[in-house]
């Protein structure tokens, strides 16, 4: 499947190409990262919670960096599994400088495979813009903040949001789960 | 094929059902027809720990006149929409859209309010909705509140139903004077799911120029829309073919159609333009 778009950010290319390859940054962009490390130079695995409507899933995959011309190019490999299924595939950035700050330009080219290829093919591009918009919408609000300045207040509450109602669920759950059983 | 492990619930009224859905919005997913909920299930694409099972509140499914509205129950389903005498004579577009749907199981087990709340991107009764300008009644823990279809349907299967309500009711106000419905659909050849599905509903002058469109697009794009585009440049004009067929150029306008294996971005437009236009013109011809 390919996928392309294009996104208009508040912000210079440079600004937003140390964004794009500082794990933290991305960890609160990117919809439903629970974990990402970097294990080695420019590879970084990570754990994603996502899904749309009733349908979720938790990935785990990795993720290089190649062909890096900060800051107008970088190349993103990933490759990732879940029980919904799998994907894998790469994906070129284009960072553009324009009066008001940067077009990103992004092509893809992703195989997706397993239970959501075969059941939910026509939904994939659907569901890969949907995904792509929002972490784009996260990425222009992390790229206005200047360089060591705390993240945005909204990247920041909703990750202390879906911290504490993780640790929430898991607590109740585990408080909850011995009594039903007897 | 085999769900996993899930709590059911099946409340004898709304607020019960409303109070369990809070009682773990994380985990408790409300459940009607389950035509689309179950088999996510039982590919564990979806697996929700508790059910709340609305399709037993026997007070959910009605079809009624009140004022100049129409009121639908959300468990109301698509059987009982198709079969409907009353709306056969004032609202033909809905049972017109519920024969199109599925099988003859889906139809007797799928309900309205189900197939709106799921927002799949291929449902035929959000076209439906949209062209009658329907309003969408919604119940949470701190109340009723009522919203538009066009503002309802926000995202690929992304409603503004918040976490913790549950779609009551849809309203429609009662069509009056001269009008005409009509509801085309290419439907895919395995799911019967709309590849693309145009619901319209014209009002006419007494002249018999168009008054007002209201034109339902799915199939297309990642939800269900309104073309307003071609309802503004339907308005006025007397719905010949020229000026059809000038307004149906319009209908994919600021939409992103889907592509997949069956269909292309292009074909869906396409086709979409084909259908809207003879929607128009069987609308048109059906005008009392």
């Amino acid at each position: 499947m390919k996928l392309e778009g294009t996104h208009e950010l508040d912000a210079s290319p440079e600004r937003v190409y140390q964004c794009l390859v500082n794990p933290e940054v991305l960890q609160r962009c990117i919809p439903g990262c629970e974990r990402l490390e970097q294990t080695a130079e420019n590879t970084f695995a990570a754990t994603i919670r996502t899904g749309v409507g009733s349908i979720k899933g938790v990935f785990n995959g990795t993720a290089r960096l190649q062909d890096m011309r900060e800051p107008e190019h970088l190349r993103l490999v990933v490759d990732g599994k879940g029980a919904p299924g799998f994907l894998k595939g790469s994906g070129d950035l284009d960072l553009a400088r324009t009066d008001t700050g940067t077009t990103v330009t992004y092509t893809a080219d992703v195989q997706v495979g397993g239970t959501i290829a075969s059941v939910g093919q026509r939904m994939i591009q659907g569901t890969a813009k949907m995904m792509a918009t929002q972490f784009f919408t996260s990425l222009a609000a992390e790229a206005k903040t200047a360089v060591g300045e705390p993240p945005p207040q909204h990247g920041f509450f909703r990750t202390a949001l879906r911290w504490f109602s993780g640790w929430a669920t898991k607590t109740l759950r585990k408080i909850l789960k011995p009594q039903k059983g007897t | 094929m085999i769900p996993a492990q899930f709590d059911y619930k099946a409340p004898a009224t709304l607020d019960e059902a409303v109070a369990l859905l809070n009682s773990d919005l994380d985990g408790a997913k409300i459940l009607a027809g389950g035509h689309s909920l179950i088999p996510a299930m039982k590919l564990r694409l979806a697996q929700p720990q508790l059910l709340v099972d609305i399709a037993r509140i026997k007070s959910l499914a009605y079809i009624r006149e009140e004022g100049d509205q129409i009121l639908i129950g959300a468990t109301t389903t698509h059987y009982q929409l198709e079969s409907s005498d009353l709306l056969k004579q004032i609202c033909p577009l809905l049972p017109e859209c519920a024969k199109s749907i599925g099988d003859v199981q889906v139809r007797n087990k799928g309900t309205i309010g189900g197939s709106i709340a799921h927002s799949d991107p291929a449902g035929d009764w959000p076209a439906a909705v949209l062209a009658l300008d329907a309003d969408l009644v919604l119940v949470g823990p701190n109340g009723e509140r009522t919203v538009k279809a066009e503002n309802f349907f926000v995202d690929l299967l992304t409603t503004d139903l918040q976490p913790g309500e549950i779609l009551r009711e849809v309203r429609i106000t009662k069509p009056s004077g001269k009008f005409g419905h009509a509801y085309q659909k290419v439907p895919h050849p395995a799911s019967g799911f709309a590849v693309v599905g145009v619901a319209v509903h014209l009002a006419l002058n007494d002249d018999g120029s168009c008054k007002s469109a209201g034109i339902g697009v799915t199939g297309v794009g990642v939800k269900a829309y309104r073309a307003r585009a071609v309802e503004t440049a339907l308005a006025g004009t007397s719905l010949d073919d020229n000026a059809a067929g000038a307004a149906v150029a319009h209908v994919c306008d600021g939409i992103d159609a889907n592509a997949d294996l069956y269909a292309s971005g292009e074909y869906r437009c396409h086709l979409a333009q084909v259908h809207t236009r003879r929607a128009i013109q069987a609308a048109k011809a059906r005008v009392q």
